[in-house]
């Protein structure tokens, strides 16, 4: 079918405000208009925000957080809704590399050993998934079983190993100015999205999260994903829970429930990240780069806080309505980009 | 002449520029039953929601019980005396017979006891011909057929004037249908008139009154059931010929066949099925809705469960477990809801088209664009799709350019046997000549095609052969000049001639 060439000069071309109204609702626009504004103000009024040091504290504040939530991305865009043991595979994690950094093993073995924990963890809930399992249900049940383990492991106790070891410099080592958990972050967030565009696999995830009754049916079984993209998720887990270890030299199993983001409970925040970033909870739209903005997006509106002296309620307060905010004005803009049908 | 309690006339209903009915009369007697018949596409459906209340943007005459009516929705007809039994059924299956039947209604205390419920709900249930269960019994344990009987209990409990049912017996194997005509002709002898719309011509001839015939969203006929034979009544249906949408019908193919069926059972099917597919052809499995033919599809494609049976193709004996399986062996099957399975709408034609085959397109697991571009060029080109649009959510296109990509996705793979049930269901003319022309093209170049379609029309003019099906059951085979609109309809309504035998 040839599409028949149209003259274009005959009208002369809308500008990109009024293309911006034409194309999306007004109301999403106004949501967005009025956020703006806030945070906009809130940024100009916060003492010492625009400052290199504190770009630099918002990004590596995003980062933990940050590549868990890429992590947990994949799972989401598969259509395979969110994993609740995100924090409590950490946990387990943390405990497993601090007691090979205090046993004396290295960097390297001590980090083998834990992905071996990660992998497990990751495979099991995945097959799970996989085979029909209500993900809620099976990541609840494995949070309980993961965090067990670490707690029983552990003691409850902290963990702790002596500096100099050979995981400070991921802990608090830093590249050309930036701290290494920054670059992490970058390289992650960027290999992420190249392995989601670029891959044959990132492919078949969208593919699934689609439509997974149309992906079993063009040869692309959920099981097989949700193994994989549970496995990286729990991955992404546990490099954190690694790369936290080292900063504090130490490991107990609370570190996730209690020291993270404004809310402190690390599940929570990342899922909120990954929502904040609009990818669709039902899967088949979205992608990594959103989460990573997202983390940072919250981790900025979270340091404006701080710097204007909120305590933690109003902070945790602020992430909830950013949720919410997010799902409404993603909601509006894809309802508004389906409207030809 | 008796006064009618129903009666339609110059009724039309269009949506947008097309005329879904158009000058269409009807009309019933007291303790009459009405059979409503047409094709797919008819205008039967529209005609029941005009009467039910459920759609009140027609123009025309619409009388009720001397009374002139437009409903505003299902509620007010109901209260008129008007209920419909629908084809999907309207129970909670968690609660009991007592309660759904019970469920709304005027003369339904507010307060019962279960005991209460069980004596009011009996009377009702005696009418339909389930005085044999429980009332207690909760509605997940009866069998379907059981299950309509409790509906239009539910429904008789209202008291209605004119019970409309639509398709009753579609899902019903032949015990349950028995049911259900046993109990039109208990409710017809209590005065109550009856519409009863379906597809089997066996059961219309049993039990209708009169026979009102639509065609193309026009009443063509309105007949004494006596005065009419099975012949003269699929002709009424038929009517004009549309045959030129169709190619040329392909005669021979070869001798060889391609893929052997072997002892297929698919659950859902009476029995065990064999079947020979040959390179060149268009085979048709002809049937109804609940006949199996789309079973027999999925379960050749991996997607349906089986109780036992092979394949057999270039001298490989093997039975597909998953889609995946039957992927490999170059097996495509596009099953009848493209937006279930056949579709990814929130993602771009392109990917749509190359989801089938990323093995093609990639090279150490690593997206090629060139090549996914031009594989996607290609398809979109046999297939008549917009090449300018491959970027486009397949969300946004119409729904016959939608069944060109949920087919037209298959040819990634360069199928040897390809499987469609229903080519063509909520497709325009255009697309449905088009998407004709390409399954004869890709037949005329050695595939093997399978259609099952419940589309007279297509199943007569379209395969070399037809296979048809009756309830689960292979009734005959029909080879290339045996095939005709008659001889199928027979075999997919009344393959065994009851509806003759009793007149």
């Amino acid at each position: 079918m040839s599409s028949a060439s149209q003259p274009i000069n005959q009208l002369p071309k809308p500008s990109i405000l009024e293309r911006l109204v034409q194309r999306h609702s007004k109301l999403a626009i106004a949501l967005v208009v009025v956020f703006i504004i806030i945070f906009v103000y809130g940024m100009v009024t916060a003492p010492n925000f625009l400052t290199l040091f504190n770009l630099k504290t918002i990004i590596r504040d995003a980062a933990l957080v940050g590549i868990m939530a890429i992590g947990l991305t994949f799972v989401t865009l598969s259509g395979n809704f969110f994993l609740l043991s995100m924090k409590e595979t950490a946990a387990l994690c943390i405990i497993a590399f601090a007691t090979g950094m205090a046993s004396g093993w290295g960097f390297e073995l001590s980090f083998l050993f834990t992905m071996v924990f990660a992998l497990l963890a990751g495979i099991s809930q995945g097959a799970l998934i996989g085979i029909g399992g209500n993900p809620i249900v099976v990541t609840l049940g494995a949070a309980g079983v993961l965090y067990g383990l670490g707690a029983y492991w552990s003691d409850n106790l902290v963990v702790s190993y002596r500096r100099p070891h050979g995981a400070e410099w991921l802990g608090t080592g830093s590249f050309l100015g930036l701290p290494n958990i920054t670059v992490a972050f970058i390289l992650i967030a960027i290999s992420a999205e190249l392995l989601l565009r670029k891959t044959s696999f990132g492919r078949q995830v969208y593919l699934i999260g689609a439509n997974r009754a149309a992906g079993r049916a063009t040869g692309h079984e959920n099981f097989w994903m949700a193994i994989k993209v549970c496995t990286i998720a729990s991955v992404c887990s546990a490099f954190v829970a690694i790369a936290f270890s080292a900063q504090v030299s130490s490991a107990q199993v609370n570190y996730f429930s209690s020291e993270f983001g404004s809310s402190g409970d690390m599940t929570i925040m990342v899922i909120a990240t990954v929502m904040v970033g609009g990818n669709s909870i039902m899967g088949g739209f979205g992608s990594t780069l959103r989460s990573s903005f997202g983390a940072i997006f919250i981790s900025t509106v979270d340091n404006m806080m701080v710097l204007h002296g909120f305590n933690s309620g109003p902070r945790v307060f602020a992430v909830g309505l950013m949720i919410v905010f997010s799902i409404i004005v993603f909601a509006i803009l894809r309802r508004g980009s389906r409207s030809e049908e | 002449m008796v006064e009618q309690l129903l009666s339609l006339s110059e009724i039309t209903r269009s949506f947008g520029a097309i005329n879904a009915l158009k000058d269409v009369s009807f009309d019933v007697k007291p303790g009459e039953v009405m059979g409503l018949v047409g094709e797919n596409g008819a205008g039967k459906s529209s005609l029941v929601k005009i009467i039910g209340g459920f759609d009140s943007g027609f123009s025309g005459q619409f009388t009720f019980a001397g009374k002139q009516a437009r409903f505003s929705g299902p509620v007010m007809a109901e209260r008129a005396g008007i209920a419909i039994a629908q084809q999907e059924l309207s129970l909670i299956p968690t609660m009991s017979v007592a309660e759904n039947v019970l469920l709304v209604g005027d003369n339904v205390p507010k307060i019962a006891t279960k005991r209460q419920l069980r004596k009011l709900v009996k009377p009702f249930l005696l009418e339909v011909g389930l005085d044999y269960i429980d009332p207690a019994t909760s509605v997940e344990r009866l069998s379907v057929g059981e299950r309509h009987l409790v509906e239009v209990a539910r429904l008789i409990a209202h008291d209605p004037q004119l019970l409309i049912l639509d398709e009753p017996t579609a899902a019903l194997g032949e015990t349950d249908s028995i049911r259900i005509l046993e109990m039109v002709e208990r409710l017809v002898k209590r005065g109550k008139s009856v519409i009863y719309v379906s597809h089997r011509l066996d059961e219309i001839f049993k039990i209708c009154d009169r026979i009102t015939i639509l065609r193309d969203g026009r009443s063509v006929a309105v007949k004494k059931t006596q005065e009419l034979s099975v012949s003269e009544l699929v002709n009424l249906m038929l009517g004009r010929e549309l045959e030129n949408m169709f190619p040329k019908r392909i005669s021979s193919s070869s001798k060889i066949p391609l893929l052997r069926v072997r002892n297929l059972w698919p659950d859902g099917l009476l029995e065990p099925v064999d079947i020979d597919i040959f390179p060149g052809e268009i085979l048709g499995l002809a049937g109804q809705l609940g006949s199996g033919t789309g079973e027999i599809l999925s379960a050749i494609a991996g997607a349906h469960s089986i109780r036992g049976g092979n394949l057999e193709m270039d001298g490989r004996v093997f039975m597909p477990k998953t889609p995946n399986d039957a992927i490999n062996a170059k097996i495509a099957y596009c099953s009848e809801d493209r937006k279930h399975d056949g579709l990814f709408l929130g993602r771009p034609i392109l990917e749509n088209i190359t989801s089938t085959a990323l093995k093609r397109i990639t090279n150490f697991g690593i997206l090629q664009p060139p090549s996914e571009h031009m594989l996607a060029n290609d398809i979109a080109k046999g297939f008549t799709i917009d090449n300018s649009r491959l970027l486009s959510d397949a969300g946004v296109l119409s729904g016959g350019n939608q069944q060109k990509v949920a087919l037209g996705k298959w040819l990634a793979i360069n199928p040897k046997v390809i499987l469609v049930n229903e080519p063509t269901r909520g497709v325009d003319v255009g697309a449905r000549a088009e998407i004709y022309q390409t399954l004869h093209k890709l037949a005329e170049q050695g595939t093997a095609i399978v259609v099952a379609s419940t589309d007279l029309q297509e199943i007569t003019n379209l395969p070399t052969r037809i296979i048809a099906f009756y309830r689960g059951l292979k009734v005959s085979e029909l080879g290339y000049d045996e095939v005709s609109a008659e001889n199928i309809l027979t075999q997919i309504t009344d393959p065994f001639g009851a509806a003759k035998l009793k007149r």
